[in-house]
């Protein structure tokens, strides 16, 4: 899995690309988390996934609460036919702001 | 009479180690594939049996990269079977699928994965260790 994190205006757009299981989740987890706090948006592109399981899943979960706990905006963008296929198991698809490109997650308020 | 066709059998023992979890979904997938499954089945069952290897180093072996887990991949008349026999802790059943699907707690959601994707589980404790089955038969979609 590799990570990585770019600023554009007022927002950190974070690209995964790879796996994300129980040994990549961690650092997923981690990055998230700590990227968080330092822009008033956090975009997630998830278009490069090409696994990600049910501990990166509860990793978005957490994540999202953690936005809402410090008045930040949590969005997605790019889901790969993984993702689309576990939110699409979990039903948790309806609790996150997912947006077909980067120009749409990032122009939303 | 003829002798019954022979079937696709497949047997890993993996150690508990999350690295390894990969070469599993890699080989799962295109076996899924071989039986009949379509590329959006073949992604829910490498991510169920992904999911179940992940509970057993987890909870079983509580992360530790030392257990071993003997995982049987066997394709049945009408689909898929998967057994998987580990020496970890045995499975609290009152945990076993607690959590109510789209809600927003990030607990419990593979155990709901493996229930959705496949068609039959059962978890049992024995003295050979504890053993999962499930199965998934080709006509039925998740």
């Amino acid at each position: 899995m590799k990570i990585s994190i770019r600023d554009v205006g007022d927002a950190k757009v974070v690209e995964v690309e790879g796996d994300v299981d129980l040994g990549t989740s961690p650092v997923f987890r981690r990055t998230l988390f700590e990227t968080l706090p330092l822009a008033a948006k956090l975009a997630l592109n998830l278009e490069a996934i090409r696994y990600i399981d049910s501990s990166g899943i509860a990793t978005l979960i957490e994540v999202l609460k953690d936005s809402q706990r410090l008045n930040k905006q949590f969005v997605l963008f790019g889901l790969s036919p993984a993702v689309q296929e576990v939110f699409r198991l979990t039903h948790v698809i309806r609790i996150f702001r997912v947006f077909a490109t980067e120009q749409e997650a990032l122009e939303t308020a | 009479m003829g002798d019954p066709p022979r079937r696709l059998q497949v047997k890993f023992e993996i150690p508990s180690d999350a690295r390894y979890l990969p070469v599993v979904r890699g080989a799962i997938g295109p076996l899924a594939a071989a039986i009949g499954w379509d590329e959006s089945e073949c992604r829910a069952i490498t991510l169920a049996v992904d999911e179940a290897l992940a509970n057993v180093i987890r909870h079983a072996y509580h992360s530790r990269a030392d257990g071993l887990i003997e995982l049987e991949c066997r394709e049945i008349a009408d689909g898929l079977e998967i057994t998987m026999l580990d020496n970890g802790d045995a499975p609290d059943k009152s945990k076993i699928c607690a959590r109510e699907l789209g809600c927003d707690q990030p607990g419990g959601l593979g155990t709901h994965i493996i229930k959705k994707v496949m068609d039959r589980v059962s978890y049992e404790a024995s003295p050979e260790g504890n053993r999962f089955v499930a199965s998934k038969l080709l006509r039925k979609t998740s």
